[in-house]
Protein backbone atom coordinates (compact mmCIF):
# COMPACT_ATOMS: atom_id res chain seq x y z
CA UNK A 1 0.00 0.00 0.00
CA UNK A 2 1.33 3.39 -1.01
CA UNK A 3 0.01 6.92 -0.16
CA UNK A 4 0.71 9.99 -2.32
CA UNK A 5 -0.18 13.42 -0.85
CA UNK A 6 -2.86 15.29 -2.83
CA UNK A 7 -2.41 18.76 -1.34
CA UNK A 8 0.03 20.60 0.84
CA UNK A 9 -0.73 23.50 3.18
CA UNK A 10 1.43 25.34 5.71
CA UNK A 11 0.44 22.79 8.38
CA UNK A 12 1.47 19.76 6.31
CA UNK A 13 -0.13 17.31 3.89
CA UNK A 14 -3.89 17.05 3.50
CA UNK A 15 -5.64 14.19 1.65
CA UNK A 16 -3.73 11.19 0.29
CA UNK A 17 -4.22 8.99 -2.75
CA UNK A 18 -3.85 5.32 -1.80
CA UNK A 19 -2.82 2.56 -4.23
CA UNK A 20 -1.91 -1.11 -3.98
CA UNK A 21 -4.76 -2.45 -1.84
CA UNK A 22 -8.11 -4.16 -2.51
CA UNK A 23 -10.57 -3.07 0.19
CA UNK A 24 -13.31 -5.48 -0.87
CA UNK A 25 -11.26 -8.40 0.53
CA UNK A 26 -10.76 -9.07 4.27
CA UNK A 27 -7.80 -7.03 5.57
CA UNK A 28 -5.00 -7.99 7.95
CA UNK A 29 -4.56 -6.13 11.25
CA UNK A 30 -1.43 -4.60 9.81
CA UNK A 31 -3.30 -3.23 6.78
CA UNK A 32 -6.00 -1.72 8.99
CA UNK A 33 -3.34 -0.11 11.17
CA UNK A 34 -1.63 1.33 8.07
CA UNK A 35 -4.91 2.90 6.92
CA UNK A 36 -5.52 4.36 10.38
CA UNK A 37 -2.01 5.79 10.45
CA UNK A 38 -2.69 7.31 7.01
CA UNK A 39 -5.93 8.84 8.30
CA UNK A 40 -4.14 10.38 11.28
CA UNK A 41 -1.65 11.97 8.93
CA UNK A 42 -3.78 12.95 5.89
CA UNK A 43 -7.33 13.15 7.42
CA UNK A 44 -8.77 12.18 3.99
CA UNK A 45 -7.81 9.07 1.99
CA UNK A 46 -8.87 8.38 -1.59
CA UNK A 47 -8.98 4.81 -3.00
CA UNK A 48 -9.80 4.20 -6.67
CA UNK A 49 -11.36 1.14 -8.37
CA UNK A 50 -12.86 -0.43 -5.24
CA UNK A 51 -15.83 -2.44 -6.50
CA UNK A 52 -17.93 -2.56 -3.34
CA UNK A 53 -21.45 -3.79 -2.84
CA UNK A 54 -23.26 -2.69 0.33
CA UNK A 55 -22.22 -5.80 2.24
CA UNK A 56 -18.51 -5.56 1.42
CA UNK A 57 -18.53 -1.81 2.18
CA UNK A 58 -20.09 -2.42 5.60
CA UNK A 59 -17.65 -5.27 6.31
CA UNK A 60 -14.68 -3.06 5.40
CA UNK A 61 -16.08 -0.16 7.47
CA UNK A 62 -16.38 -2.32 10.62
CA UNK A 63 -12.57 -2.56 10.73
CA UNK A 64 -12.57 0.94 12.17
CA UNK A 65 -15.30 0.68 14.81
CA UNK A 66 -19.00 0.41 15.34
CA UNK A 67 -21.31 1.57 12.54
CA UNK A 68 -23.62 4.50 13.06
CA UNK A 69 -27.25 4.49 11.92
CA UNK A 70 -27.82 7.37 9.50
CA UNK A 71 -30.09 10.17 10.72
CA UNK A 72 -31.94 10.17 7.40
CA UNK A 73 -32.59 6.45 7.90
CA UNK A 74 -33.73 6.93 11.49
CA UNK A 75 -36.17 9.63 10.54
CA UNK A 76 -37.71 7.94 7.49
CA UNK A 77 -40.29 5.16 7.46
CA UNK A 78 -38.89 1.70 6.49
CA UNK A 79 -41.05 1.63 3.34
CA UNK A 80 -39.42 4.89 2.13
CA UNK A 81 -35.86 3.60 2.44
CA UNK A 82 -33.84 2.37 -0.53
CA UNK A 83 -30.90 1.03 1.52
CA UNK A 84 -30.15 -0.65 4.87
CA UNK A 85 -30.25 1.49 8.03
CA UNK A 86 -26.45 1.55 8.41
CA UNK A 87 -26.04 2.78 4.86
CA UNK A 88 -26.74 6.47 4.33
CA UNK A 89 -28.33 7.05 0.94
CA UNK A 90 -26.38 9.91 -0.66
CA UNK A 91 -28.24 9.86 -3.95
CA UNK A 92 -30.99 11.65 -5.84
CA UNK A 93 -33.04 8.44 -6.15
CA UNK A 94 -36.23 7.36 -4.46
CA UNK A 95 -37.05 3.82 -3.38
CA UNK A 96 -37.98 2.85 -6.93
CA UNK A 97 -34.62 4.16 -8.19
CA UNK A 98 -36.29 7.11 -9.93
CA UNK A 99 -34.80 10.59 -9.78
CA UNK A 100 -36.52 12.77 -7.19
CA UNK A 101 -38.72 15.67 -8.36
CA UNK A 102 -37.74 19.33 -7.83
CA UNK A 103 -40.05 19.79 -4.84
CA UNK A 104 -39.39 16.37 -3.22
CA UNK A 105 -38.98 16.86 0.53
CA UNK A 106 -36.02 14.46 0.78
CA UNK A 107 -34.27 16.32 -2.03
CA UNK A 108 -34.71 19.65 -0.24
CA UNK A 109 -33.37 18.28 3.06
CA UNK A 110 -30.37 16.85 1.21
CA UNK A 111 -29.49 20.34 -0.04
CA UNK A 112 -28.17 20.94 3.46
CA UNK A 113 -25.18 18.82 2.41
CA UNK A 114 -24.06 21.73 0.28
CA UNK A 115 -23.15 23.61 3.48
CA UNK A 116 -19.77 22.90 5.10
CA UNK A 117 -20.34 20.40 7.89
CA UNK A 118 -18.92 17.56 9.94
CA UNK A 119 -21.07 14.39 9.87
CA UNK A 120 -23.28 13.77 12.90
CA UNK A 121 -21.91 16.72 14.83
CA UNK A 122 -25.53 16.95 16.04
CA UNK A 123 -25.00 13.79 18.14
CA UNK A 124 -23.55 14.01 21.66
CA UNK A 125 -20.97 11.41 20.60
CA UNK A 126 -20.27 12.55 17.06
CA UNK A 127 -18.93 10.53 14.14
CA UNK A 128 -15.32 9.40 13.68
CA UNK A 129 -14.77 8.33 10.05
CA UNK A 130 -17.19 8.51 7.14
CA UNK A 131 -16.68 6.23 4.13
CA UNK A 132 -18.30 7.25 0.86
CA UNK A 133 -18.42 4.90 -2.11
CA UNK A 134 -19.33 6.17 -5.59
CA UNK A 135 -21.53 3.80 -7.58
CA UNK A 136 -22.90 6.19 -10.24
CA UNK A 137 -21.51 9.69 -10.82
CA UNK A 138 -22.92 12.57 -12.91
CA UNK A 139 -21.11 13.80 -16.02
CA UNK A 140 -20.57 17.26 -14.56
CA UNK A 141 -20.46 18.76 -11.06
CA UNK A 142 -21.18 16.95 -7.80
CA UNK A 143 -17.64 17.17 -6.39
CA UNK A 144 -17.13 16.72 -2.68
CA UNK A 145 -14.84 19.28 -1.05
CA UNK A 146 -12.89 18.70 2.14
CA UNK A 147 -11.36 21.33 4.44
CA UNK A 148 -8.50 20.70 6.87
CA UNK A 149 -9.57 21.87 10.35
CA UNK A 150 -6.07 21.24 11.76
CA UNK A 151 -4.46 23.65 9.32
CA UNK A 152 -7.35 26.08 9.87
CA UNK A 153 -6.72 26.01 13.61
CA UNK A 154 -2.96 26.41 13.24
CA UNK A 155 -3.46 29.49 11.03
CA UNK A 156 -5.57 31.40 13.58
CA UNK A 157 -3.91 34.39 15.21
CA UNK A 158 -2.98 34.04 18.89
CA UNK A 159 -5.82 36.29 20.11
CA UNK A 160 -8.47 34.19 18.33
CA UNK A 161 -6.92 30.94 19.57
CA UNK A 162 -7.12 32.23 23.13
CA UNK A 163 -10.68 33.47 22.64
CA UNK A 164 -12.05 30.16 21.37
CA UNK A 165 -10.01 27.73 23.49
CA UNK A 166 -12.80 26.93 25.96
CA UNK A 167 -15.90 27.84 23.91
CA UNK A 168 -18.72 25.30 23.65
CA UNK A 169 -21.17 25.31 20.73
CA UNK A 170 -24.67 23.88 20.28
CA UNK A 171 -25.35 21.67 17.25
CA UNK A 172 -28.63 20.47 15.76
CA UNK A 173 -29.73 19.33 12.33
CA UNK A 174 -32.41 22.02 12.62
CA UNK A 175 -29.92 24.88 12.33
CA UNK A 176 -28.32 23.79 9.08
CA UNK A 177 -31.73 23.25 7.52
CA UNK A 178 -33.21 26.49 8.86
CA UNK A 179 -30.50 28.47 7.13
CA UNK A 180 -31.69 27.19 3.77
CA UNK A 181 -35.33 27.69 4.69
CA UNK A 182 -36.35 24.18 5.65
CA UNK A 183 -38.50 24.49 8.80
CA UNK A 184 -38.22 22.33 11.91
CA UNK A 185 -41.89 21.33 11.71
CA UNK A 186 -41.28 19.53 8.40
CA UNK A 187 -39.34 16.79 10.20
CA UNK A 188 -42.62 15.48 11.64
CA UNK A 189 -43.79 15.24 15.24
CA UNK A 190 -42.08 11.85 15.81
CA UNK A 191 -38.64 13.22 15.10
CA UNK A 192 -38.52 16.38 17.21
CA UNK A 193 -36.46 14.62 19.93
CA UNK A 194 -33.72 13.90 17.38
CA UNK A 195 -33.37 17.62 16.76
CA UNK A 196 -32.56 18.64 20.32
CA UNK A 197 -29.22 20.51 20.36
CA UNK A 198 -26.07 18.83 21.69
CA UNK A 199 -22.92 20.54 22.94
CA UNK A 200 -19.46 20.31 21.37
CA UNK A 201 -16.12 21.95 22.08
CA UNK A 202 -15.13 24.47 19.40
CA UNK A 203 -11.51 23.32 19.67
CA UNK A 204 -10.87 19.62 19.87
CA UNK A 205 -7.72 17.58 20.23
CA UNK A 206 -7.11 14.44 18.18
CA UNK A 207 -6.81 11.42 20.52
CA UNK A 208 -3.84 9.91 18.63
CA UNK A 209 -1.85 12.79 17.17
CA UNK A 210 -2.62 15.30 19.93
CA UNK A 211 -3.16 17.96 17.25
CA UNK A 212 -5.77 20.62 17.83
CA UNK A 213 -8.42 21.38 15.26
CA UNK A 214 -11.45 23.62 14.83
CA UNK A 215 -14.68 21.72 15.32
CA UNK A 216 -17.03 23.62 13.02
CA UNK A 217 -20.21 22.54 11.25
CA UNK A 218 -23.29 24.03 9.59
CA UNK A 219 -25.20 22.35 12.41
CA UNK A 220 -23.94 24.97 14.91
CA UNK A 221 -26.75 27.29 16.04
CA UNK A 222 -25.08 29.14 18.88
CA UNK A 223 -22.24 29.34 21.42
CA UNK A 224 -23.04 28.68 25.09
CA UNK A 225 -23.19 32.00 26.97
CA UNK A 226 -23.37 34.10 23.78
CA UNK A 227 -26.34 35.75 22.13
CA UNK A 228 -27.47 33.87 19.03
CA UNK A 229 -26.77 36.61 16.44
CA UNK A 230 -23.28 37.27 17.80
CA UNK A 231 -22.50 33.55 17.90
CA UNK A 232 -23.71 32.98 14.35
CA UNK A 233 -21.81 35.95 12.94
CA UNK A 234 -18.62 34.71 14.64
CA UNK A 235 -19.11 31.10 13.48
CA UNK A 236 -19.59 32.38 9.92
CA UNK A 237 -16.30 34.26 10.14
CA UNK A 238 -14.49 31.19 11.50
CA UNK A 239 -16.03 28.98 8.82
CA UNK A 240 -14.94 31.37 6.10
CA UNK A 241 -11.42 31.35 7.50
CA UNK A 242 -11.39 27.56 7.80
CA UNK A 243 -12.60 26.89 4.26
CA UNK A 244 -10.31 29.20 2.33
CA UNK A 245 -8.74 27.64 -0.78
CA UNK A 246 -5.42 26.83 0.87
CA UNK A 247 -7.10 24.37 3.26
CA UNK A 248 -9.40 22.67 0.74
CA UNK A 249 -9.14 19.52 -1.37
CA UNK A 250 -11.85 19.08 -4.05
CA UNK A 251 -12.54 15.47 -4.97
CA UNK A 252 -13.72 14.83 -8.53
CA UNK A 253 -15.56 11.49 -8.38
CA UNK A 254 -15.06 8.48 -10.61
CA UNK A 255 -17.24 5.38 -10.27
CA UNK A 256 -15.87 2.98 -7.61
CA UNK A 257 -13.90 5.64 -5.75
CA UNK A 258 -14.00 5.21 -2.00
CA UNK A 259 -13.11 8.24 0.10
CA UNK A 260 -12.64 8.05 3.87
CA UNK A 261 -12.50 11.19 6.01
CA UNK A 262 -12.06 11.90 9.68
CA UNK A 263 -14.98 14.02 10.90
CA UNK A 264 -12.95 15.04 13.95
CA UNK A 265 -10.42 16.95 11.85
CA UNK A 266 -12.25 17.93 8.64
CA UNK A 267 -15.39 19.53 7.25
CA UNK A 268 -16.84 18.65 3.86
CA UNK A 269 -19.62 19.67 1.49
CA UNK A 270 -21.21 18.51 -1.74
CA UNK A 271 -21.24 20.76 -4.80
CA UNK A 272 -24.13 21.33 -7.15
CA UNK A 273 -24.92 19.07 -10.12
CA UNK A 274 -27.88 18.67 -12.43
CA UNK A 275 -29.74 16.34 -10.07
CA UNK A 276 -33.04 16.52 -11.95
CA UNK A 277 -31.43 15.02 -15.05
CA UNK A 278 -28.39 12.99 -13.97
CA UNK A 279 -28.05 10.19 -11.43
CA UNK A 280 -25.53 10.43 -8.59
CA UNK A 281 -25.59 7.35 -6.39
CA UNK A 282 -23.19 7.30 -3.46
CA UNK A 283 -23.37 5.15 -0.33
CA UNK A 284 -22.02 6.28 3.00
CA UNK A 285 -21.15 4.23 6.03
CA UNK A 286 -20.18 6.05 9.20
CA UNK A 287 -18.09 5.00 12.19
CA UNK A 288 -19.31 6.04 15.61
CA UNK A 289 -16.97 8.18 17.72
CA UNK A 290 -15.96 7.00 21.16
CA UNK A 291 -16.41 10.08 23.34
CA UNK A 292 -18.23 13.36 23.85
CA UNK A 293 -16.29 16.58 23.33
CA UNK A 294 -18.21 18.51 26.02
CA UNK A 295 -20.54 17.75 28.95
CA UNK A 296 -24.20 17.73 27.87
CA UNK A 297 -27.06 19.55 29.56
CA UNK A 298 -29.34 17.37 31.71
CA UNK A 299 -32.30 17.67 29.34
CA UNK A 300 -30.20 16.77 26.30
CA UNK B 1 -8.72 66.18 -8.45
CA UNK B 2 -6.77 62.95 -9.02
CA UNK B 3 -7.85 59.31 -8.84
CA UNK B 4 -5.39 56.51 -8.09
CA UNK B 5 -6.81 53.01 -8.63
CA UNK B 6 -6.09 50.52 -5.84
CA UNK B 7 -6.94 47.51 -8.04
CA UNK B 8 -7.26 47.32 -11.84
CA UNK B 9 -10.63 48.99 -12.49
CA UNK B 10 -11.84 48.70 -8.89
CA UNK B 11 -11.58 51.19 -5.97
CA UNK B 12 -9.69 54.46 -6.41
CA UNK B 13 -8.30 56.93 -3.91
CA UNK B 14 -9.27 60.52 -4.68
CA UNK B 15 -7.02 63.44 -3.79
CA UNK B 16 -6.95 67.17 -4.47
CA UNK B 17 -10.54 68.00 -3.55
CA UNK B 18 -12.33 69.36 -0.46
CA UNK B 19 -15.79 67.81 -0.27
CA UNK B 20 -16.94 69.85 2.74
CA UNK B 21 -17.65 72.88 0.52
CA UNK B 22 -20.16 73.09 -2.36
CA UNK B 23 -18.87 71.45 -5.55
CA UNK B 24 -19.05 72.67 -9.13
CA UNK B 25 -21.06 70.72 -11.71
CA UNK B 26 -17.77 69.63 -13.31
CA UNK B 27 -16.47 68.25 -10.04
CA UNK B 28 -19.70 66.30 -9.42
CA UNK B 29 -19.55 64.91 -12.96
CA UNK B 30 -15.92 63.87 -12.46
CA UNK B 31 -16.80 62.01 -9.26
CA UNK B 32 -19.70 60.28 -11.01
CA UNK B 33 -17.36 59.25 -13.83
CA UNK B 34 -14.98 57.85 -11.23
CA UNK B 35 -17.82 55.91 -9.61
CA UNK B 36 -18.86 54.43 -12.96
CA UNK B 37 -15.31 53.33 -13.52
CA UNK B 38 -14.11 52.23 -10.08
CA UNK B 39 -17.43 51.53 -8.20
CA UNK B 40 -15.77 52.59 -4.90
CA UNK B 41 -14.02 55.91 -4.18
CA UNK B 42 -11.97 56.69 -1.08
CA UNK B 43 -11.50 60.31 0.09
CA UNK B 44 -8.94 60.76 2.90
CA UNK B 45 -8.80 63.60 5.44
CA UNK B 46 -12.30 64.98 4.90
CA UNK B 47 -13.58 66.18 8.28
CA UNK B 48 -17.36 66.55 7.83
CA UNK B 49 -20.31 67.58 9.96
CA UNK B 50 -23.58 65.74 9.43
CA UNK B 51 -24.91 68.75 7.50
CA UNK B 52 -21.84 68.89 5.22
CA UNK B 53 -22.10 65.17 4.55
CA UNK B 54 -25.79 65.55 3.64
CA UNK B 55 -25.02 68.48 1.35
CA UNK B 56 -22.21 66.64 -0.43
CA UNK B 57 -24.40 63.53 -0.76
CA UNK B 58 -27.29 65.51 -2.30
CA UNK B 59 -25.02 66.31 -5.24
CA UNK B 60 -25.73 62.76 -6.43
CA UNK B 61 -29.49 62.52 -5.91
CA UNK B 62 -32.22 62.38 -3.35
CA UNK B 63 -31.32 61.05 0.11
CA UNK B 64 -32.89 57.91 1.40
CA UNK B 65 -34.31 57.52 4.91
CA UNK B 66 -32.59 54.68 6.76
CA UNK B 67 -34.80 51.69 7.51
CA UNK B 68 -33.75 51.52 11.14
CA UNK B 69 -34.43 55.26 11.46
CA UNK B 70 -37.92 54.63 10.17
CA UNK B 71 -38.43 51.76 12.59
CA UNK B 72 -37.12 53.51 15.73
CA UNK B 73 -38.86 56.00 17.95
CA UNK B 74 -37.35 59.53 17.65
CA UNK B 75 -36.24 59.39 21.31
CA UNK B 76 -34.04 56.34 20.59
CA UNK B 77 -32.12 58.13 17.86
CA UNK B 78 -28.65 59.52 18.46
CA UNK B 79 -28.33 61.53 15.25
CA UNK B 80 -30.58 64.35 14.12
CA UNK B 81 -31.57 63.82 10.49
CA UNK B 82 -33.45 60.58 9.67
CA UNK B 83 -31.38 60.55 6.47
CA UNK B 84 -28.22 59.89 8.53
CA UNK B 85 -27.59 56.18 9.11
CA UNK B 86 -26.03 55.60 12.52
CA UNK B 87 -23.29 53.04 11.87
CA UNK B 88 -21.92 53.01 15.40
CA UNK B 89 -21.98 51.03 18.62
CA UNK B 90 -23.42 53.99 20.55
CA UNK B 91 -26.87 54.55 22.04
CA UNK B 92 -28.88 57.80 22.11
CA UNK B 93 -26.85 58.96 25.13
CA UNK B 94 -23.55 58.31 23.33
CA UNK B 95 -22.69 55.24 25.47
CA UNK B 96 -21.46 51.94 24.07
CA UNK B 97 -24.29 49.45 23.68
CA UNK B 98 -24.44 46.45 26.02
CA UNK B 99 -23.77 42.93 24.77
CA UNK B 100 -27.46 41.92 24.60
CA UNK B 101 -28.75 45.26 23.21
CA UNK B 102 -31.32 44.51 20.49
CA UNK B 103 -30.02 47.33 18.27
CA UNK B 104 -26.55 45.78 18.47
CA UNK B 105 -27.98 42.39 17.45
CA UNK B 106 -29.70 44.01 14.47
CA UNK B 107 -26.44 45.69 13.41
CA UNK B 108 -24.60 42.35 13.33
CA UNK B 109 -26.43 41.76 10.04
CA UNK B 110 -23.96 44.23 8.50
CA UNK B 111 -21.31 41.54 8.82
CA UNK B 112 -23.03 39.60 6.04
CA UNK B 113 -22.23 40.58 2.43
CA UNK B 114 -25.03 42.86 1.23
CA UNK B 115 -26.05 45.71 -1.02
CA UNK B 116 -27.68 48.59 0.86
CA UNK B 117 -31.48 48.82 0.75
CA UNK B 118 -31.80 45.90 -1.66
CA UNK B 119 -34.93 45.20 0.44
CA UNK B 120 -36.51 48.26 -1.23
CA UNK B 121 -38.11 47.94 -4.65
CA UNK B 122 -35.69 50.51 -6.11
CA UNK B 123 -32.62 49.49 -4.08
CA UNK B 124 -30.08 52.22 -3.29
CA UNK B 125 -27.76 54.13 -5.61
CA UNK B 126 -24.59 55.31 -3.84
CA UNK B 127 -23.85 55.01 -0.14
CA UNK B 128 -21.43 57.42 1.53
CA UNK B 129 -19.78 56.47 4.81
CA UNK B 130 -17.83 58.97 6.88
CA UNK B 131 -15.55 57.84 9.73
CA UNK B 132 -15.70 60.02 12.85
CA UNK B 133 -14.20 57.60 15.42
CA UNK B 134 -12.47 54.33 14.52
CA UNK B 135 -11.39 51.43 16.75
CA UNK B 136 -7.72 50.58 17.24
CA UNK B 137 -8.16 47.08 15.85
CA UNK B 138 -10.59 45.47 13.36
CA UNK B 139 -13.77 47.00 11.96
CA UNK B 140 -12.65 47.12 8.32
CA UNK B 141 -15.26 47.44 5.60
CA UNK B 142 -14.81 45.06 2.66
CA UNK B 143 -16.10 45.68 -0.85
CA UNK B 144 -16.66 43.11 -3.60
CA UNK B 145 -16.85 43.95 -7.32
CA UNK B 146 -20.07 42.45 -8.72
CA UNK B 147 -19.08 43.39 -12.31
CA UNK B 148 -15.88 41.34 -12.14
CA UNK B 149 -17.80 38.56 -10.37
CA UNK B 150 -20.33 38.50 -13.21
CA UNK B 151 -17.63 38.54 -15.88
CA UNK B 152 -15.92 35.55 -14.24
CA UNK B 153 -19.00 33.28 -14.29
CA UNK B 154 -18.76 30.31 -16.64
CA UNK B 155 -21.10 30.38 -19.66
CA UNK B 156 -23.44 27.81 -18.15
CA UNK B 157 -23.97 29.79 -14.95
CA UNK B 158 -24.23 33.06 -16.87
CA UNK B 159 -27.10 31.55 -18.87
CA UNK B 160 -28.68 30.07 -15.70
CA UNK B 161 -28.83 33.42 -13.87
CA UNK B 162 -29.73 35.68 -16.82
CA UNK B 163 -33.50 35.87 -16.26
CA UNK B 164 -33.75 34.96 -12.59
CA UNK B 165 -35.61 37.21 -10.17
CA UNK B 166 -34.83 37.10 -6.46
CA UNK B 167 -36.83 38.15 -3.39
CA UNK B 168 -35.22 40.47 -0.84
CA UNK B 169 -36.29 41.37 2.69
CA UNK B 170 -34.42 42.68 5.73
CA UNK B 171 -36.09 39.77 7.57
CA UNK B 172 -34.07 37.19 5.59
CA UNK B 173 -30.63 38.54 6.49
CA UNK B 174 -31.64 38.84 10.15
CA UNK B 175 -33.29 35.39 10.25
CA UNK B 176 -29.99 33.82 9.27
CA UNK B 177 -28.48 35.25 12.45
CA UNK B 178 -31.52 34.31 14.53
CA UNK B 179 -32.82 37.89 14.96
CA UNK B 180 -36.46 38.81 14.42
CA UNK B 181 -37.25 41.52 16.96
CA UNK B 182 -38.49 44.42 14.81
CA UNK B 183 -41.09 45.85 17.16
CA UNK B 184 -44.76 46.37 16.44
CA UNK B 185 -45.98 48.32 13.45
CA UNK B 186 -42.97 47.42 11.28
CA UNK B 187 -44.37 44.33 9.55
CA UNK B 188 -44.89 46.21 6.27
CA UNK B 189 -41.19 47.12 6.15
CA UNK B 190 -40.08 43.49 6.01
CA UNK B 191 -42.35 42.50 3.09
CA UNK B 192 -40.15 41.05 0.28
CA UNK B 193 -39.43 42.96 -2.94
CA UNK B 194 -38.21 41.56 -6.25
CA UNK B 195 -34.94 42.22 -8.08
CA UNK B 196 -33.25 40.85 -11.17
CA UNK B 197 -30.25 38.72 -10.24
CA UNK B 198 -28.33 40.25 -13.13
CA UNK B 199 -28.51 44.01 -13.58
CA UNK B 200 -27.08 46.34 -16.17
CA UNK B 201 -25.47 49.62 -15.16
CA UNK B 202 -27.49 52.51 -16.69
CA UNK B 203 -24.37 54.47 -17.76
CA UNK B 204 -21.65 51.93 -18.54
CA UNK B 205 -23.96 49.16 -19.78
CA UNK B 206 -21.87 46.65 -17.83
CA UNK B 207 -23.65 43.69 -16.31
CA UNK B 208 -23.22 42.76 -12.67
CA UNK B 209 -24.55 40.24 -10.18
CA UNK B 210 -27.14 41.76 -7.86
CA UNK B 211 -26.57 39.74 -4.72
CA UNK B 212 -27.30 40.55 -1.09
CA UNK B 213 -27.76 38.81 2.28
CA UNK B 214 -31.33 40.12 2.07
CA UNK B 215 -32.17 37.51 -0.61
CA UNK B 216 -34.49 34.82 0.76
CA UNK B 217 -35.68 33.13 -2.42
CA UNK B 218 -35.72 33.00 -6.20
CA UNK B 219 -39.10 33.35 -7.88
CA UNK B 220 -40.50 29.89 -8.83
CA UNK B 221 -37.68 27.96 -7.10
CA UNK B 222 -38.05 25.86 -3.94
CA UNK B 223 -36.63 27.98 -1.10
CA UNK B 224 -33.83 25.60 -0.02
CA UNK B 225 -32.60 25.25 -3.60
CA UNK B 226 -32.66 29.02 -4.08
CA UNK B 227 -30.74 29.66 -0.88
CA UNK B 228 -28.11 27.00 -1.60
CA UNK B 229 -27.60 28.49 -5.08
CA UNK B 230 -27.41 32.09 -3.85
CA UNK B 231 -24.84 30.99 -1.26
CA UNK B 232 -22.72 29.44 -4.02
CA UNK B 233 -23.00 32.61 -6.13
CA UNK B 234 -22.11 34.78 -3.12
CA UNK B 235 -19.06 32.66 -2.39
CA UNK B 236 -17.98 32.99 -6.01
CA UNK B 237 -18.57 36.75 -6.00
CA UNK B 238 -16.62 37.44 -2.83
CA UNK B 239 -13.42 35.56 -3.64
CA UNK B 240 -10.27 37.44 -2.65
CA UNK B 241 -9.54 38.57 -6.23
CA UNK B 242 -12.81 40.57 -6.30
CA UNK B 243 -12.47 42.06 -2.80
CA UNK B 244 -10.94 45.24 -1.39
CA UNK B 245 -10.60 45.69 2.37
CA UNK B 246 -10.80 49.30 3.52
CA UNK B 247 -8.94 50.02 6.73
CA UNK B 248 -10.54 53.10 8.26
CA UNK B 249 -8.78 56.27 9.36
CA UNK B 250 -10.62 59.11 11.06
CA UNK B 251 -12.14 61.50 8.48
CA UNK B 252 -12.16 58.98 5.65
CA UNK B 253 -15.19 59.19 3.41
CA UNK B 254 -15.84 56.14 1.26
CA UNK B 255 -18.57 56.07 -1.34
CA UNK B 256 -19.72 52.99 -3.21
CA UNK B 257 -22.24 52.10 -5.87
CA UNK B 258 -24.76 49.60 -4.48
CA UNK B 259 -25.73 48.66 -8.02
CA UNK B 260 -22.30 47.16 -8.76
CA UNK B 261 -20.84 46.16 -5.37
CA UNK B 262 -21.54 44.31 -2.15
CA UNK B 263 -19.91 45.19 1.15
CA UNK B 264 -19.70 44.00 4.73
CA UNK B 265 -18.31 45.13 8.08
CA UNK B 266 -15.73 43.05 9.89
CA UNK B 267 -15.63 42.31 13.59
CA UNK B 268 -14.06 44.64 16.17
CA UNK B 269 -14.14 44.83 19.96
CA UNK B 270 -17.39 46.78 20.03
CA UNK B 271 -17.96 46.33 23.77
CA UNK B 272 -14.63 48.03 24.54
CA UNK B 273 -13.93 50.42 21.64
CA UNK B 274 -16.00 53.10 19.93
CA UNK B 275 -16.59 53.01 16.17
CA UNK B 276 -18.67 55.95 14.97
CA UNK B 277 -19.42 56.04 11.25
CA UNK B 278 -22.21 58.01 9.57
CA UNK B 279 -23.88 56.86 6.41
CA UNK B 280 -25.94 58.66 3.82
CA UNK B 281 -27.51 56.82 0.89
CA UNK B 282 -28.85 57.99 -2.43
CA UNK B 283 -32.23 56.66 -3.45
CA UNK B 284 -32.32 54.21 -6.31
CA UNK B 285 -34.27 55.56 -9.25
CA UNK B 286 -35.61 52.47 -10.94
CA UNK B 287 -36.98 48.99 -10.36
CA UNK B 288 -34.83 46.09 -11.52
CA UNK B 289 -37.83 43.75 -11.75
CA UNK B 290 -41.59 43.90 -11.82
CA UNK B 291 -43.12 43.77 -8.33
CA UNK B 292 -46.09 41.60 -7.44
CA UNK B 293 -49.16 43.81 -6.82
CA UNK B 294 -49.19 43.42 -3.01
CA UNK B 295 -45.58 44.64 -2.92
CA UNK B 296 -45.99 47.59 -5.23
CA UNK B 297 -47.18 49.71 -2.28
CA UNK B 298 -43.57 49.89 -1.07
Amino acid sequence: MNITPLTQNPAGNFAGDVTGIDLTQPLTGRQVAAIEAGMDRFAVLVFHDQHFNDDTQLAFSRNFGELEISSGGEMSKPEDRRLKLEMADISNLDRDNKMRAADDRVRLVALGNRLWHSDASFRAVPAKYSLLSARVVPGRGGNTEFADMRAAYDALDAATKAEIETLVTEHSNVYSREVIGFPKESYGADNQDKLRPVRQRLVRTHPVTGRKSLYLSAHIGTIVGWSVPEARAFIRDLTEHATQRAFVYAHVWRPWDLVIWDNRTTMHRARRYDDLHEVRDMRRSTIRGDSMTAPQQEAA
Amino acid sequence: MRMTPLHPGFVAEVSGIDISVPLSGDEVAAIEDGMDRYAVLVFRDQPLTDEQQCTFSRSFGELEMTLIGQMMKPTERRLGPVEMGDISNLDAAGKMRARDDSRRMYALGNRLWHSDASFRATGAGYSLLSARVVPGYGGNTEFADMRAAYDALDDRTEAAVEDLVSEHSIAFSRDVLGFNDYGEGNEDKVRPVRHSLVRTHPVTGRKSLYLSAHIGGIVAWPVPEARAFVRDLTEHATQPQFVHAHQWRVNDLVMWDNRTTMHRARRYRDLQEVRDLRRTSIKGTRLTAEQVPAMAAE
